[in-house]
C-alpha cells in the first residue's frame, strides 16, 4: 500500500495556486461590477429592481442619483448583469476583510463614476494580534446557522490547491486555542447563545470575520423570526467577507487582509 | 414508464391512512400541514406505494391520531407538526418540543451502574454544522444516543410564502448548501408539474450534468472524511483534491462552483458550449480515475477496514420502519432511487444502475458511495455524448395559481418539495429533506458502539443539519 501512494505522489503534478493568483481574485463567485460609464437612470433602475437580495438601491443625494451596491447583501444571482445591458459585468475582485461599509461601492448614475471612500485603518486587535504572532494565525470556524454553503468552502482552504497552512494559519478546535473567529451565519435565534459563549471563551485580542452575505448582513434569511440576524448582530465583528458562498480565493484574501498581511 | 408528475391528491380519513401504513405496502414520504384557500387547517401524507407517489389529504377537526404507532418514520414529522402548527397528536410516543428551543427539554435518561452522560454541542471541533448530541455511556460503550437539532432552523418554509419563484429557487438554493443544485432543481420540477411545463432536452441534460457532478462531489468528500476520521491522510487530502478539481471544472464551464444560480423553473439558466462540454467530460473522466484509485488503495488498507467494518450498523428492518432513504438505505439493502423508482427529467431516457449492499456498516456506505460514484461519472458521460441541440429552457407563467409536487434523488436520497402558487406567488412550500427522514436512524446506528467510533458512524451517514432544520 505503501509503494502504492509513493508512486501515486510522485507521479501527481503540484496544483498549488500561487498566492499572487489568489488575492483579489472573486472568480466564480457569480458577483457583480458596474462599468460607471455605461450607466443610465434607466438601466440603474432595472437593475435595482431585479435584484432579489436588495442589494442594489439607488439613492437621491443633494440632486445626484447614487446608485449603491452592498456586496454584504448580494448573492451573485445575475439577475442584474441579465438586466443591465452591459453596465453590469461578473466582478474581477470584491472587497474581502474589511469593515461593513467598505463593502458598499456606489456610483454616480447621472456622471457614470464611482464614488470613492477613504481606505478605514487597521484596528488595534488587529495590530496586536499581528505583533504577537506575526502572520501565524489559529482560526476556530464557528457556522451560527449557516445553510453550510460558506463551510463547504471554508473546507476547501486546506486542500492542496489553496494549502492554508502554508501562511502559518490553521484551524483549531476550541475556541480557547483561536485568535480569530470566522463566523458565518444568518445566526439563528437557536445558536445566538452558543455564538456569543464562543465569542467569551476566546480570549483577547481576537477577531472576528463575518462570513457569507448570510454573516454580513442576514442575508435571504434576515426577514426570518427564527433568525437573530447578522453576525454583529449578535457580537462585535472586525471584517467582512461577502459572497453566496465567497469562493476559498475570497475567503484567503479576507482573511490575511483583516491582518493586513501581504 | 412512470412520470414523476403531481399526482391527484386524494381526501382520506387518519384511519385509512393507518391502514395504508400498516398494511406495510406503502412507504412513508412525508407528512405536513397547509391550510386550504378557505385557511381551514389539513394534513397532507405523501406515501410510496408500489413506486407510485400519492397524497392524501386529511381535513383536521380536532386531535390528529398518530401514525408512529404503525409507521416509526413518522415520528418527526408528527412532532414538527405539533410544534409548529400547534397540531393535537393523539397516540404520539413521545411528543417532546423537535424544533422549538425555548421550552422545557428533558434528555431520555438511561440508569444503571456506571452509565454517564456525555454532552457534546452544539458547537463541534471541526469546520461541520452546529447541533447537540447526547450520550448515554457505560465505559467506552454507546448505550443510548439523543441528538438535539434544530439549531439551524431559520424558518425557511414560511420565508418562502409570498415570495416570487425566481426568488424561490434562491431560497431553496440554500436550504443545504452543499446539496444546493438537487434542491434548486427539485423546487423548479415542482414549479414546472404544477403548471404542466416541460423542460427542453436540453435543459434536462444539463440538469442531469449538474445534479450527478454533486451527487460525485458528496460522495468523493465523504470517502475522503471517513479516512480522515480513522487517521488514514493520504487519500483524505486526495479526495479532497479530486473534489476541488471538479468545482473548478464546474466554475471554469459552468461559472459557479456548486451550480448555484443554474436551475430556474422552465430549465436552466447556462447553456453549455461545445469546447466547454469537452473540457468538462474530460475533468470528470480524469477525477473519475483518479478516485477508483485513491478509493482501491484506502480500502485495501488494513487499519482503514479494521475500523469501517462492523462498525455502526443500521439494520434492514430499521431502515425499513425509519423510512430511511438514499445512500444509507442502499448500503442496508433497501433498494429505492427516486432516479428509477419515480425517474424525472432526463433519467426518464437513460438507464440508472441502482448499487446496494446488504450490511449496513460503516464498510458498506463507504463501497456504496464508491459505486454510485462510478455509476454518476458514467452517467454524466452518457448524457455530454448525447447531448441534444436545442434551447434550454422554456418560459414559465408569472401570474398562475396552480399547486405541484416534485421529487429527486439528491445526494442523500429522496429529496422532494410540494408548492402552492396564487397568482404567480408562492403560498406554500414544503420540503422533505433526506436528512429530516434518516437523523432519527443514526442513535440505532451507533449503539453498542464505542464513543470513538460516533464521529466516523455519523459521517459515514453525512446528514445536513440545516436541510433537516431547514
Amino acid at each position: 500500500m505503501i509503494f502504492d501512494i509513493v508512486q501515486r505522489s510522485l507521479s501527481s503534478s503540484k496544483v498549488l495556486i500561487p498566492v499572487e493568483e489568489l488575492l483579489a481574485n472573486s472568480h466564480g463567485s457569480r458577483m457583480p461590477d458596474v462599468y460607471a460609464q455605461a450607466l443610465t437612470a434607466t438601466i440603474a433602475q432595472r437593475a435595482v429592481d431585479s435584484c432579489s437580495a436588495s442589494a442594489l438601491t439607488i439613492e437621491q443625494d443633494g440632486g445626484r442619483s447614487i446608485l449603491s451596491l452592498d456586496y454584504g447583501k448580494c448573492t451573485g444571482c445575475g439577475h442584474c448583469i441579465e438586466a443591465g445591458e452591459g453596465a453590469f459585468f461578473h466582478a474581477e475582485s470584491v472587497p474581502c476583510g474589511v469593515g461593513r461599509q467598505a463593502l458598499v461601492r456606489r456610483w454616480d448614475v447621472d456622471r457614470g463614476v464611482e464614488v470613492l471612500l477613504d481606505q478605514a485603518a487597521m484596528t488595534d486587535a488587529a495590530r496586536e494580534i499581528r505583533a504577537i504572532v506575526g502572520g501565524a494565525l489559529n482560526i476556530r470556524q464557528v457556522d451560527g446557522g449557516s445553510c453550510n454553503g460558506c463551510e463547504a468552502e471554508i473546507g476547501a482552504l486546506t486542500n492542496p490547491y489553496y494549502d492554508l497552512e502554508r501562511f502559518g494559519i490553521h484551524f483549531v478546535a476550541s475556541p480557547k486555542h483561536a485568535d480569530m473567529l470566522l463566523v458565518t451565519g444568518p445566526v439563528t435565534r437557536n445558536m445566538a447563545d452558543a455564538v456569543k459563549k464562543t465569542y467569551e471563551a476566546t480570549p483577547s485580542p481576537k477577531l472576528v470575520v463575518a462570513v457569507g452575505a448570510c454573516g454580513c448582513s442576514g442575508g435571504i434569511f434576515a426577514k426570518s423570526p427564527a433568525v437573530a440576524g447578522s453576525v454583529d448582530s449578535v457580537i462585535p465583528v472586525d471584517a467582512y467577507i461577502p459572497g453566496c458562498p465567497p469562493t476559498p480565493a475570497m475567503l484567503l484574501t479576507g482573511i490575511l487582509q483583516t491582518l493586513r498581511h501581504k | 414508464m412512470r412520470a414523476n408528475l403531481t399526482p391527484r391528491e386524494t381526501e382520506s380519513s387518519v384511519e385509512a391512512v393507518l391502514r395504508l401504513l400498516e398494511s406495510g405496502k406503502a412507504r412513508l414520504v412525508s407528512i405536513f400541514a397547509a391550510a386550504d384557500d378557505s385557511g381551514a387547517a389539513r394534513v397532507r401524507y405523501i406515501a410510496d406505494v408500489n413506486r407510485e407517489y400519492r397524497i392524501i389529504g386529511v381535513p383536521v377537526t380536532g386531535a390528529l391520531q398518530s401514525a408512529t404507532p404503525v409507521s416509526p418514520a413518522a415520528a418527526w414529522y408528527e412532532r414538527e407538526l405539533h410544534d409548529r402548527y400547534g397540531i393535537e397528536i393523539d397516540g404520539h410516543p413521545d411528543l417532546r418540543p423537535l424544533v422549538s428551543h425555548l421550552a422545557d427539554y428533558r434528555f431520555l435518561e438511561a440508569q444503571g451502574v456506571g452509565v454517564c452522560e456525555l454532552p457534546v454541542g452544539p458547537i463541534h471541533a471541526g469546520i461541520i454544522e452546529p447541533g447537540h448530541f447526547r450520550f448515554s455511556i457505560v465505559g467506552d460503550t454507546v448505550l443510548h444516543l439523543e441528538p438535539r437539532l434544530f439549531y439551524t432552523y431559520k424558518g425557511t418554509e414560511k420565508l418562502f410564502e409570498g415570495d416570487t419563484l425566481a426568488n424561490g429557487v434562491m431560497l431553496a438554493e440554500s436550504v443545504s448548501g452543499d446539496n444546493c443544485f438537487s434542491h434548486a432543481v427539485a423546487f423548479s420540477q415542482s414549479v414546472e408539474n404544477a403548471f404542466g411545463i416541460s423542460v427542453p432536452p436540453r435543459g434536462r441534460s444539463i440538469r442531469l450534468l449538474g445534479l450527478e457532478l454533486e451527487r460525485m462531489v458528496a460522495h468523493i468528500a465523504d470517502l475522503g472524511a471517513l479516512c480522515g476520521d480513522v487517521g488514514c491522510a493520504v487519500p483524505a487530502v486526495y479526495t479532497a483534491r479530486i473534489k476541488e478539481s471538479l468545482l473548478q471544472a464546474s466554475a471554469c464551464c459552468f461559472g459557479t462552483r456548486f451550480w448555484r444560480g443554474i436551475a430556474i423553473p422552465g430549465g436552466v439558466r447556462r447553456d453549455l458550449s461545445a469546447e466547454n462540454a469537452r473540457a468538462f467530460g474530460h475533468a470528470v473522466a480524469d477525477a473519475t480515475a483518479d478516485f477508483a484509485d485513491i478509493a482501491r488503495i484506502a480500502l485495501d488498507t488494513p487499519s482503514v477496514l479494521n475500523r469501517f467494518e462492523a462498525t455502526g450498523v443500521l439494520g434492514n428492518k430499521i431502515a425499513r420502519d425509519l423510512g430511511v432513504v438514499g445512500p444509507a438505505a442502499r448500503a442496508s439493502g433497501v433498494r429505492i432511487d427516486v432516479r428509477r423508482d419515480h425517474p424525472y427529467g432526463h433519467y426518464r431516457n437513460i438507464a440508472v444502475e441502482i448499487p446496494h449492499f446488504p450490511l449496513g456498516d460503516v464498510l458498506a456506505r463507504a463501497h456504496q458511495r464508491i459505486e454510485e460514484t462510478r455509476v454518476s461519472a458514467r452517467l454524466i458521460q452518457e448524457t455530454l455524448h448525447d447531448l441534444s441541440a436545442g434551447i434550454v429552457r422554456t418560459p414559465v407563467p408569472c401570474d398562475g395559481s396552480a399547486e405541484g409536487f416534485s421529487a429527486v434523488e439528491s445526494p442523500r436520497g429522496e429529496l422532494l418539495y410540494w408548492i402552492r402558487i396564487r397568482d404567480g406567488k408562492i403560498a406554500r412550500c414544503h420540503i422533505k429533506s433526506p436528512s429530516f427522514q434518516n437523523w432519527p436512524s443514526l442513535p440505532f446506528a451507533v449503539h453498542g458502539n464505542i464513543t470513538a467510533d460516533f464521529p466516523l458512524i455519523n459521517k459515514s451517514f453525512n446528514l445536513s443539519y440545516s436541510g433537516c432544520d431547514r
